[in-house]
């Protein structure tokens, strides 16, 4: 097997609530020399993966397991825990429907700003541009400020670009084709899986059980920030399946108590 | 808009092919757009503005006070308000940037200071064109202007390190201490009052001589007056000792940007 692109060990992250930020309250603290009561919530707990090139690696589990804060961690957006081992080599970039675009530009304008971000020079970006309008079918919409846009548009213009992206690493956040309306979610379904997974190294967040089943090579399993499972999909869909199962069996046969 | 379009675009083909020039540019760029985006008159408030506030200034101090104390009032105030102007404008937008730049810090490995890099180099196209509108009026009011003018060069890039670095400096600040906008809200008020741009930086100096090390505006505001009003050398020991101050700041800044700014979403 080849050289793992992102080897995670012992990963930990604490998250500190009441971290109080205001100068009255740093100055108290300073005072008072007492720790204001700290309340750490453990996000994530001795988390161990690897990566490797080529690979499309799903990340599974309920809403709050800690798949968020992994991915913000890979991305060097928050910092992990003193002792986590994080090794990642190549540029990553994180895909999200949610990526910014700023309503008060032109879709030009927004091409071009997430164009560089995304890892284009803009020279390629202007051999690309008539493309990704073409692509997301806005061809008379080119210099109209985005807010004007519809939601479909919207979401149209940022997969477009989003397919051109250039990187080592892609981490999808909930980010798989099948956007806009029946046409266009054919249309994207079909590049997005046929073109741009092919030899790219994924990682690969989504509820999509299915999608899931379909592409990955392996899965990560998260509950509740430890790590459940790392191997064969199958066998890690089906423990996140018990999960659900077990929880739903433990409502069941806790009735509600009776009001007196 | 699509002046400003004509204008700004073709400094993109003068950078080298690189990726993070490029979003630096671009996002100064689109930064700066914004404020004028959907005026009429575009572009033309950039110019408009600072040739109105000087018209003003004319005619309060110079025909209403009629204050005589000091040659071309008008002038003589702008020429250190523009400057100052766009320091206040850079440190008020930098404690807000990490926080309206967010989705950029999520999504994408980059160097975070490029994103104060880009929002100075935007207020200081803002400032391009006071500075054009002050030398037009300048040599409408009948000031010649020397090749003392071009030390203007040295003493922008000297503000803009300035900026940069106290950008930088008060971000970081402002990732452990949300309400530091209060404190350099007062802050603010003290330096323009000490920066002489009132009255004549000389007064603050024959007092108070330990300000020019304090406060770098008075010197800075002082120079720029001497190179565009009074065609003269700006004076050396105050270049210097402004510029070893600009110098400190930014490298303060990017030391004390990376070394505590991890945080910055988190507590966010």
């Amino acid at each position: 097997m080849s050289e793992p692109v992102i080897k995670v060990e012992n990963l930990n992250k604490t998250f500190f609530a009441n971290q109080s930020s205001s100068i009255r309250n740093t100055l108290l603290r300073g005072m008072v020399k007492k720790n204001v009561s700290k309340k750490q919530i453990l996000a994530l707990e001795n988390i161990n993966f690897e990566v490797h090139k080529g690979e499309f690696f799903g990340i599974i589990g309920r809403n709050g397991s800690g798949k968020s804060t992994l991915l913000n961690i890979l991305m060097g957006s928050i910092r992990a825990d003193k002792g986590s081992q994080i090794i990642s080599s190549g540029k990553m970039i994180r895909l999200a429907l949610g990526m910014g675009f700023d309503p008060n530009l032109s879709a030009r304008d927004n091409i071009y700003i997430n164009g560089s971000i995304l890892g284009l020079t803009f020279k390629e970006i202007g051999f690309l541009f008539d493309e990704i309008i073409d692509f997301a079918e806005l061809n008379d919409f080119v210099d109209v400020a985005v807010k004007n846009f519809s939601s479909g548009m919207m979401s149209k213009l940022k997969f477009s670009i989003a397919i051109h992206a250039k990187a080592d690493i892609f981490l999808m956040d909930e980010f798989f084709g099948g956007v806009g309306d029946v046409s266009f979610k054919k249309k994207s379904t079909e590049v997005f899986q046929n073109t741009f997974l092919d030899g790219r190294t994924i990682l690969h967040v989504n509820h999509n059980l299915k999608l899931i089943e379909q592409h990955c090579t392996r899965v990560l399993v998260l509950d509740k920030g430890k790590q459940l499972f790392c191997g064969d999909v199958m066998d890690g869909i089906e423990l996140y399946k018990n999960l659900y199962a077990k929880d739903v069996s433990k409502k069941l046969s806790k009735p509600a108590q009776p009001t007196k | 808009m699509s002046i400003i379009n004509t204008i700004l675009n073709p400094v993109v083909e003068l950078l080298p092919e690189n990726n993070r020039l490029e979003r630096i540019w671009k996002l100064a760029q689109v930064d700066f757009k914004k404020r004028y985006y959907n005026d009429k008159l575009g572009l033309l408030w950039a110019l408009l503005n600072p040739a109105s506030k000087i018209a003003i200034y004319y005619f309060v101090f110079s025909i209403l006070m009629e204050d005589r104390r000091i040659e071309n009032f008008a002038l003589f105030l702008f020429a250190g308000l523009l400057l100052w102007m766009a320091f206040s404008e850079c440190t008020n937008k930098a404690m807000g940037l990490i926080k309206s730049k967010k989705y950029l810090i999520e999504n994408i490995q980059f160097n975070q200071i490029d994103l104060f890099i880009s929002a100075t180099i935007s207020v200081f196209l803002g400032l391009g064109f006071n500075l054009i509108a002050y030398f037009f009026i300048c040599l409408i009011m009948g000031l010649s202007l020397t090749w003392n003018v071009l030390y203007l060069v040295v003493i922008l890039f000297n503000v803009f390190i300035i900026c940069l670095g106290a950008s930088l400096i008060l971000a970081t600040i402002g990732i452990y201490i949300k309400d530091i906008k209060h404190l350099w809200a007062i802050g603010l008020i003290a330096g323009f009052w000490t920066s002489g741009i009132f009255f004549e930086g000389e007064l603050i100096l024959e007092k108070f001589p330990a300000f020019v090390f304090i406060n770098p505006f008075l010197g800075i505001i002082m120079n720029m007056r001497s190179i565009s009003m009074y065609e003269q050398a700006p004076d050396f020991n105050i270049l210097v000792i402004n510029m070893i101050f600009g110098i400190v700041t930014f490298i303060v800044g990017i030391f004390v940007y990376k070394k505590f700014s991890h945080k910055a979403i988190e507590l966010l």
